[in-house]
């Protein structure tokens, strides 16, 4: 795998967990303004940085976010996790 | 802890200060400098 693809992809964990995070926190204190306002800072951090890997590396997930370009790509390899 | 009685659990509630930045929080298990509280080797 490339050094920008793994770049992205490590990019992509470390917003996720970023998000996992303050979800854990945003469950014990919902009312935290500066935490959901981080939170949805990271929300839209992550959406931008998906598009941007499956634009370039194909899908992410086997359904439900990107669609398939022609022809369908969920015969492609490598996987993220490859 | 002498007022603590036994066999109460407790949790403080957790302020919202600052987070580590993203590489860190991934590479020390949490995105909270409050929470990151790691075993000394010499505590072993």
């Amino acid at each position: 795998m490339d050094r920008q693809r793994c770049e992205l992809m490590r990019e992509l964990q470390e917003v996720s967990f970023a998000l996992v995070e303050l979800n854990l926190f945003l469950d014990n204190n919902p009312t935290n303004q500066q935490a959901l306002a981080d939170y949805n800072m990271f929300a839209r951090k992550y959406e931008e940085l998906k598009k941007m890997y499956e634009s370039l590396y194909g899908p992410l997930t086997n359904f439900g976010y990107a669609p398939s370009k022609y022809p369908w790509q969920w015969v492609n390899e490598p996987w993220p996790w490859e | 802890m002498q007022k603590r009685e036994l066999a109460r659990a407790y949790i403080p509630r957790q302020p919202y200060v600052r987070l580590f930045p993203l590489r860190e929080a991934l590479m020390r298990g949490t995105i909270f400098p409050n929470l990151y509280m790691p075993y000394r080797e010499k505590d072993r």
